[in-house]
């Protein structure tokens, strides 16, 4: 900023070339500022109100998965893949059944893993743990069952559905 | 006191350094930048002949030379202390690295103090030429002892490829140049003398805000006016630069900040993410509040204003610095050292021949004195205590340096409403530390054998759940006293 | 964006859009005026200026309170679901966490404004007349925002929640004859339970607003009809020493720039230590160790608990009612007793209550957390 003798605000006011000049330059800063305190509070209170149309948007639309190959799962495994955009988890128990549940922990949204050697689907993040068979929270601080899906197992693939 | 693994109830030792350094950062800033501000305010006062304006100067010298000299110099040695106390590893890797650089601070600090000295103290007999001479001095000087400090301080983010290749054979002194100019080195050099020149102004103000407007009006319009300008080129610059600092910094920090910008919306993993925008923040309500209600009211610019623009100040420089730190995590040295003093070339020794074996400090031999919260005592059995004493040095030893039990960042509720078999699963995934693992990005593993861990979790379930656990030490340890 | 306060028809410069918006609301509704009364408007500008801003910021933190609290209200359900509605918040809906922890902050950083607000106008006088019914409405104000807080406190049903209401509502239980009765119909029951949550979320959201908001009104228009009190020692000195700035824009951007380093205070505290959710309350569970009302009602709760222990059995929590009863109905009534704008002797008695009053409220509060281990 050039060194410009210091005005009282009064005398600031007269419009010479430079003071348009500063005027604009005040007025894009003031703006810059306003915009910058508006975005910092607008995008969360957005994000807020908009939560539940995402997660509408996010499950709505996709209501089944196809896994080509997926009958072939060893039995006492299981294998991951994305309902929609969201990870799910298709288990073949050693008893011969088969159940899919979306893989993420209703406790803070973290992905669970099944642990065959412990009987159970665990969430690493805050040590929650659900029943492999059901989807039943059992354990640790998940308040919700985990969304259980429908399986058909068909010739050469395995259809998941929704409820 | 647990020295080297500092207990600090409720705040925890970090904190302890933490309070510190921004208290120190507050001022040493000001210490460079007012280095610049002083001969440059004089020279502007000899040139137009300024009588008044040289008065002001003066008691702003004044208040520069009290506040520098006392403060600075204090909390810079309290860094030290705090430092030695609650990080002991690091600190001694920092020293074998850099004692020569600090050498060299050294005497730029020995020069500046006195040039400081010089220079107030003079004021009246030197001749004005020589004087603002000696005021450049103490501008170079303190300015200088910026430069070799910045590259201490950017060493522990990015120590640089050399170094690292080097660290743990005892060769690390021959890569001193390319650890002291490493990475980040420059960014945060410009960054840091950007903030230098802000804390000018926003001192200066606090000076300026004290002249009598009825006395003296022109005075006090002209340098209010002339201190708020110094507030403008860090404010142009910095979002620049530090967008520069942080294209060198290596990807798996901006991953921390990427990490915690795609989940701000949940509130968790974000802490580096909300320290930032709160830095974002701060600073654009600085340059409002500057321009508000000193730019456009100099005249009515009193204390309380410059103790508004000193505390917006502060909150920037704090939250800037804390992010600064977060962002550094899981390490205090970058790659080499976890934040829990562990290097990582440790784990696997660690992991094969254990933690407390290895440790200099935790002797097991010498039980803890207190197990805060534990029921503990004549009420179990001394195989029980033993082992219960055990998991509290790994717990003093891996976890203390970030988590206290009931303050900040605190275990107990961290863990609440989590049984025995939650905490062994969650300590299990801590040591696995798998490439997935979204503590990795964080937290240290957790390093030692199996039985350590087992050890450990005993002591936090007794200190979570309040009851502890006896069948698993008889089996373990039968007949150890 | 026209960053002059006024915006004059100036021949030199084009008029812009702003300029053109602005002239077609003004000969509407007469912006202009009230500008020029704005303007004529002054603020005493003195070493004590400072405790102006208090009552500008305990209504800038009830705006944020009505704003998040709207935004709150999307998504609570109160009753059996309220715990679960909360933890949604928190915890499923994005920034939920963010809103309701500014939420929180914001009340109890209302309740220190308000606090600072009452003891700054009771040390400068500004209760002396003209200004009493400004006191009484401030004091009407400072009790409903209060109850907002207490209200407010218990609607997550976590497990601090549910303690320090339960503990909370021994205050007026204590009341000699009423007590019981007055507890019981605010429980909705001898227990609290979920019938409390449905009763103090319509007392926190409709009825409590319901009150406030005119009474804030009229405190408001009284403010702007007495202007600013000066306190005695500027009240002493001539017309002549005496400085004051204009209302607008001086003192108005000082207001906001007041209001902006309190958002900023508000933001760091909201998002740097977001306020936690603790586990669902559970009625039959031992209460958490150290449990106790939030800081704003620790000196009373400790007065009761102290007199309690002196004198045992009801006289003694009875006694101590009594006592902080008494304390604020005189509290109310200083502006009839001290009544000369000069100093004199009941001046300073007032003065010596002043500082009885904030002493003890600050004495009480640490020794009611001291006496907590």
């Amino acid at each position: 900023m050039p060194n410009a003798p210091a005005t009282s605000p009064l005398a600031e006011q007269a419009s010479t070339p430079t003071d348009t000049t500063r005027r604009t330059f005040i007025a894009l800063g003031v703006g810059a500022l306003g915009a910058c305190y508006a975005g910092l509070i607008g995008y969360p209170v957005y994000q807020y109100l908009a939560t539940p149309a995402r997660k509408a948007a996010a499950t709505g639309t996709v209501t089944q998965a196809v896994l080509d190959g997926a009958d072939q799962l060893p039995a006492g495994s299981a294998l991951m893949f994305k309902f929609g955009t969201a990870p799910a988890m298709l288990i073949h128990h050693t008893d011969g059944s088969w159940v899919a549940f979306g893989a993420v922990c209703t406790h803070l949204a973290c992905t669970v893993n099944y642990e065959p050697e412990q009987s159970r689907i665990y969430c690493a993040c805050h040590g929650g743990v659900y029943d492999p068979k059901t989807g039943a929270n059992v354990a640790g601080p998940p308040p919700k069952p985990l969304t259980r899906y429908y399986v058909e197992v068909q010739d050469g693939r395995v259809l998941v559905s929704k409820a | 006191m647990n020295y080297p693994f500092w207990d600090v109830p409720l705040i925890g030792s970090g904190w302890i350094i933490g309070l510190i350094a921004i208290f120190h950062v507050m001022i040493s800033h000001f210490a460079v930048g007012g280095g610049f501000y002083l001969p440059m305010a004089e020279a502007k006062a000899i040139r137009e002949g300024r009588e008044d304006w040289l008065r002001a100067i003066r008691d702003h010298a004044r208040f520069f030379i009290i506040l520098t000299g006392v403060f600075g110099a204090m909390s810079g040695v309290g860094i030290w202390f705090a430092i030695g106390l609650a990080h002991p590893e690091s600190t001694s890797t920092l020293i074998h690295n850099f004692v020569f650089g600090w050498a060299i601070e050294w005497v730029f600090f020995i020069v500046e103090l006195t040039a400081a000295a010089v220079y107030y103290y003079g004021w009246d007999t030197l001749p004005r030429r020589i004087h603002l001479i000696v005021g450049w001095i103490y501008a170079f000087c303190a300015w200088m002892s910026l430069v070799i400090i910045n590259g201490i301080l950017t060493f522990m983010l990015t120590p640089g490829a050399s170094w690292l290749s080097a660290a743990g054979t005892g060769q690390e002194t021959a890569y001193f140049w390319q650890a002291f100019f490493n990475p980040t080195y420059f960014p945060s050099l410009v960054l840091r003398t950007l903030v230098c020149i802000s804390m000018a102004g926003v001192y200066a103000l606090i000076t300026a805000s004290r002249l009598d407007p009825l006395a003296e009006p022109q005075l006090k319009d002209e340098l209010v006016r002339w201190s708020a300008k110094w507030l403008v080129p860090s404010f142009i610059l910095v979002p620049i630069c530090f967008v520069w600092y942080l294209a060198s910094v290596p990807e798996s920090q901006r991953a921390l900040l990427n990490l915690g910008i795609s989940t701000i919306g949940q509130g968790t993993f974000t802490q580096v993410t909300r320290a930032a925008t709160v830095v974002v923040m701060t600073s654009a309500t600085i340059l409002a509040f500057v321009y508000f209600s000193a730019w456009r009211n100099a005249r009515h610019f009193n204390l309380g204003r410059a103790l508004c623009v000193l505390f917006l100040a502060f909150a920037a420089t704090a939250s800037a610095e804390h992010s600064r730190e977060m962002l550094r995590k899981p390490f205090v040295v970058g790659e080499h050292m976890y934040s829990n003093g562990i290097r990582k070339q440790e784990v696997e020794k660690f992991n094969r021949e254990g933690y407390l074996a290895n440790s200099v400090w935790l002797k097991a031999a010498a039980p803890p004195v207190s197990l805060r919260r534990v029921a503990f005592g004549d009420t179990v059995e001394p195989a029980v205590a033993a082992d219960l004493a055990r998991g509290e040095l790994m717990f003093r030893g891996q976890c203390l340096a970030c988590h206290t039990v009931d303050g900040y960042r605190p275990i107990a509720r961290l863990l609440q409403g989590r049984d025995r078999q939650s905490i062994a699963a969650f300590l299990k995934t801590l040591h696995e530390n798998a490439p997935d693992s979204p503590y990795r990005s964080y937290m240290p593993p957790l390093v030692g054998t199996p039985d350590e861990i087992e050890a450990l979790t005993d002591y936090l379930d007794a200190l979570i759940n309040r009851k502890v656990h006896h069948g698993h030490v008889a089996q373990v340890h039968p007949g150890n006293p | 964006m026209d960053v002059s306060w006024s915006p004059k028809p100036d021949a030199r410069r084009p008029r812009s859009l702003t300029a053109a918006v602005y002239t077609w609301v003004d000969e509407r509704l007469g912006l202009e005026e009230l500008l020029a009364l704005a303007r004529k408007k002054t603020v005493p500008d003195h070493q004590y200026s400072f405790w102006y801003y208090w009552g500008g910021l305990s209504l800038f933190f009830f705006f944020v309170q009505v704003f998040s609290g709207v935004l709150l209200l999307v998504y609570y359900r109160p009753g059996a679901e309220a715990y679960e509605s909360v933890r949604e918040i928190t915890y499923d809906i994005r920034f939920g966490w963010l809103i309701r922890s500014a939420h929180s902050w914001s009340a109890n950083l209302m309740v220190l404004a308000v606090f600072v607000h009452m003891f700054s106008v009771y040390f400068m006088k500004a209760y002396r007349k003209p200004r009493e019914f400004g006191w009484w409405s401030g004091m009407a104000l400072l009790a409903l925002t209060l109850l907002f807080g207490f209200s407010g406190y218990l609607l997550p049903m976590d497990d601090l929640a549910y303690f320090a209401t339960k503990v909370g509502l021994e205050i007026p239980a204590a009341l000699p004859l009423v007590g019981t009765l007055m507890t019981d119909i605010v429980r909705g029951g001898p227990e609290v339970t979920e019938t409390t949550i449905q009763r103090f979320f319509a007392l926190h959201v409709v009825i409590l607003p319901l009150i406030y908001i005119p009474i804030l009104a009229f405190h408001l228009w009284l403010v702007q009809k007495h202007g600013n009190a000066l306190p005695p020692s500027e009240e002493a000195k001539p017309e002549s020493e005496r400085r004051s700035i204009p209302f607008f824009p001086d003192f108005f951007s000082l207001d906001l720039g007041m209001w902006l380093i309190a958002l900023n205070v508000l933001s760091i505290l909201a998002s740097l230590y977001p306020w936690q959710l603790g586990p669902q309350a559970d009625p039959l569970a031992p209460a958490p160790v150290g449990i106790h009302p939030e800081w704003y009602f620790m000196s009373q709760f400790q007065v009761l608990k102290v007199f309690g222990r002196w004198f045992p059995g009801a006289a003694g929590e009875a006694l101590g009612i009594s006592l902080f009863t008494l304390a604020i109905v005189v509290w109310a009534l200083i502006p009839l007793y001290d009544t000369r704008s000069a100093g004199g002797r009941r001046a300073q008695i007032a003065t010596y209550f002043g500082y009885f009053a904030l002493l003890g409220m600050i004495v009480f509060s640490i020794w009611g957390y001291l006496d907590l281990k």
